[in-house]
């Protein structure tokens, strides 16, 4: 079983390595189908561990495989080891399950791009930093899967380097990424001074050792790397700037890989988490505070794919109140439920974007519902499962880390309130867009560039979409909280939830969650889908904050970045520029002088050389005899 | 096995070479004809091997000699040399003069 799930780590990067080496050796084409197929394998992979990991006892879930020591320091040893348990191999199916459809969907999407071999060599590059990430069998390898997903998502949000926006996006998520990493690490710090270990079990065992203020420095540092690949307040900025990249790109960040991480890590360290429960509110809070304000932002942006990234964060907020209320088995099960509908709307997006030859604004669209019947019934069956209507897939994930909320006191409830707030914006946006896209007249835009011999892509796009669909559907039907739990059981051992709310408050939670969804898709309609639709109130004032994403991004440019430029330049004229480069010139000149006085010495004359030697030899003849 | 020494004491033969060796090396350091300076050469050289040959025999033993027979060998040779450039020098119409050779000031 164990080999399975090194199977799943190594066959991505194989077929990175082979694609890298192979060059111009390999076509485009087969680039693609290689990835796709390694991503595939990788999933077989994970297949083959779950089902080992089925047949066993819940209590011997968990395997550790080491290859050799990694390395070591003194008494700290970390070895190169892939943790095998059911959050683990949860993790690997999504990962490289969802990962592998994106892939097979890109070799249509990306078909004539001419660096189509690039592309899939760091999709492959990417999925294995994820699988990387969610197998690292101690906290070192899990920094370092860390680490290149935040790479792999740079190289990717970049892939298009020719556009200047594209280079600067991708900049913000690696520096964005970056602040996280370094929490991290100085969390890890701590922790080997005082635990000696990054070993998952060592550390765990140990962190009561840690005291009162070393244990909320860790979690808090775990946090921030958390928040950060997650992009969550305050480190959310990156996220819709990472829309630059290519579409299936926007889909592996937002759906199989990266931005889960943050929940991942919550719960792989709950142990750490629990016994600093600030932390784990202020994570909650956090994910809280971001799911009502991306909700909000969501409602002004015109740029389709920017709708979904918020969206993202939103339901990443969800996920982030799930795990920090100690409902770890809801989190994950939300996280799993939202890759599969996140990914089809990115890749029905795509199809859309693709047939409008790169158009992204959703005022150009309109009309579509009967020109791309199949991609609009996809999109709808993902919007319905983000909105949590039954009995589609965010319905049965979404409302139950509300009703864990409520079991957590008044903060629980005040949680809960946010949520709840939070899924009527979610109906809200995602039908505002839907309605936009897919409603409505058909707009000069599309009149002029839709081609209905394009149809709505090739196979390899239409198929992928039309699986994320099912499972979009059918995919929250595993777990149905009042009735059937195989999800908690699963991860039970792993993760034991600190929440366990009463059937009354699931009943509770769903049936207020459902109305508001639906009510926040009637608004829509009444806006934006009605045959005769209102004129959308304006609150210029509210809307142009909204437009701005609440002046994050003026706020970082005021307080972090200008300060530091204009540092840097005061630095760089009164020390670089006299002190630095000044007195580079000045040992130049100083040089050349003495190497002048030396040179004086060589006089050419035979008789100074002679007189020097002999003079010398005479000191040295009287010093040997007057020191004897 | 000792054997007798006659004559002056070792010292005076030390004089003697110490005053050759001056000798030349005045000669070197004073005359700008390179002949000249050759010459002087030769002379430092002869002080030296008296030396070593007073020494051979104060001690009674003969390395000292054989050291100064290999120091006439090497001194010939460099005789050769020295001459063989100064004529080349001559040919060349170069002025013989160390004083102007000083191709190598700094």
């Amino acid at each position: 079983m164990i080999w399975g799930a090194w199977l799943c780590l190594v066959s991505p990067l194989a077929a990175a390595a082979l694609i890298t080496i192979g060059g111009n050796g390999i076509s485009r084409r087969a680039a693609g189908y290689l990835a796709t197929l390694a991503t595939g394998i990788a999933f077989v992979g994970a297949l083959v561990s779950f089902f080992a990991l089925v047949s066993r006892d819940p209590g011997d879930r968990e395997h550790l495989s080491t290859a050799w020591t990694w390395l070591g320091a003194g008494s700290y040893h970390s070895g190169l080891s892939i943790l095998v348990d059911p959050l683990s191999v949860m993790m690997m199916l999504v990962v490289s399950g969802v990962g592998a459809l994106i892939v097979g969907y890109s070799v249509g999407y990306m078909d004539g791009d001419p660096e189509e071999r690039r592309y899939f060599a760091y999709m492959a590059v990417f999925v294995f930093s994820m699988l990387l990430l969610v197998e690292g069998g101690n906290l070192l390898l899990l920094l370092a899967g860390w680490g290149m997903v935040g790479l792999s998502s740079y190289l990717l949000i970049g892939f298009w380097h020719e556009r200047p926006s594209a280079i600067a996006a991708a900049k913000k998520a690696f520096v964005m990424n970056a602040i996280g990493d370094a929490t991290m690490a100085l969390a890890f710090f701590v922790l080997i001074q005082r635990t000696g270990s990054l070993d998952y079990g060592d550390v765990f065992a140990r962190s009561g050792r840690l005291g009162g203020w070393a244990i909320n420095l860790v979690a808090l540092g775990l946090l921030g790397g958390a928040v950060a690949k997650s992009a969550q307040l305050p480190l959310q900025t990156w996220l819709p700037d990472a829309m630059e990249g290519p579409t299936p790109v926007s889909a592996l960040i937002h759906a199989a890989t990266m931005v889960t991480a943050g929940v991942y890590l919550i719960v792989r360290t709950h142990p750490i988490f629990e016994q600093a429960p600030k932390i784990e509110n202020l994570a909650a809070g956090l994910g809280a505070a971001t799911l009502l304000m991306a909700g909000l932002i969501a409602l002004v942006q015109t740029d389709v794919k920017r709708v979904i990234a918020y969206s993202t964060m939103s339901q990443i907020g969800y996920m982030f109140v799930g795990a920090g209320l100690g409902a770890y088995a809801n989190g994950m099960f939300h996280l799993m439920t939202h890759a599969f509908f996140k990914a089809l709307l990115f890749m029905a997006a795509g199809i859309v974007i693709h047939a409008l030859a790169g158009e992204q604004d959703i005022r150009n669209m309109g009309g579509l519902r009967e020109l791309m019947p199949f991609t609009r019934w996809c999109f709808l069956v993902g919007s319905l499962a983000l909105v949590g209507v039954f009995p589609f897939a965010g319905f049965f994930s979404k409302d139950s880390i509300l009703a864990a909320a409520m079991d957590h006191g008044w903060y629980g409830y005040v949680l809960w309130v946010a949520g709840l707030a939070g899924t009527l914006l979610t109906g809200l946006y995602t039908f505002r867009m839907y309605f936009v896209v897919f409603g409505g007249q058909r707009s000069a835009y599309v009149r002029e560039h839709f081609h209905q011999e394009h149809g709505e892509g090739p196979f390899s796009m239409t198929s992928t979409v039309a699986i994320l669909a099912g499972l979009a559907f059918v995919g929250g039907w595993i777990e149905f909280a009042p009735f059937w739990h195989p999800v908690t059981n699963w991860l039970e051992p792993v993760a034991r939830p600190l929440v366990e709310p009463a059937s009354w408050m699931e009943w509770t939670s769903s049936a207020i969650a459902l109305v508001l969804g639906l009510a926040g898709i009637g608004i829509a309609w009444v806006f934006y889908g009605a045959r005769r639709p209102r004129p959308v109130p304006r609150l210029a004032p509210v809307e142009r904050a909204l437009a701005h994403k609440l002046y994050f991004d003026e706020a970082y440019d005021l307080v972090f970045y200008r300060p530091a430029a204009r540092l840097a330049l005061l630095l760089g004229k009164l020390v670089e520029r006299p002190l630095i480069a000044g007195s580079g010139r000045e040992l130049a000149a100083g040089s050349v002088d003495v190497g002048r006085g030396f040179s004086r010495l060589q006089t050419g004359l035979v008789r100074t050389y002679a007189l020097a030697i002999a003079s010398s030899l005479a000191v040295i003849a009287i010093v040997f005899v007057a020191v004897r | 096995v000792t054997i007798a020494i006659l004559g002056p004491e070792v010292s005076w033969y030390l004089g003697v070479a110490a005053f050759l060796f001056a000798t030349g090396a005045f000669g070197v350091l004073v005359r700008r004809s390179p002949l000249i300076v050759l010459l002087s050469l030769e002379i430092m050289l002869n002080g030296a091997n008296l030396a070593l040959i007073a020494f051979s025999r104060h001690h009674g033993r003969g390395d000292g000699q054989i050291f100064a027979l290999s120091v006439m060998a090497i001194a010939a040779s460099e005789v050769v040399v020295g001459l063989g450039l100064i004529v080349a020098m001559s040919r060349k119409r170069v002025a013989l003069d160390i004083d102007k050779l000083n191709v190598l000031r700094g």
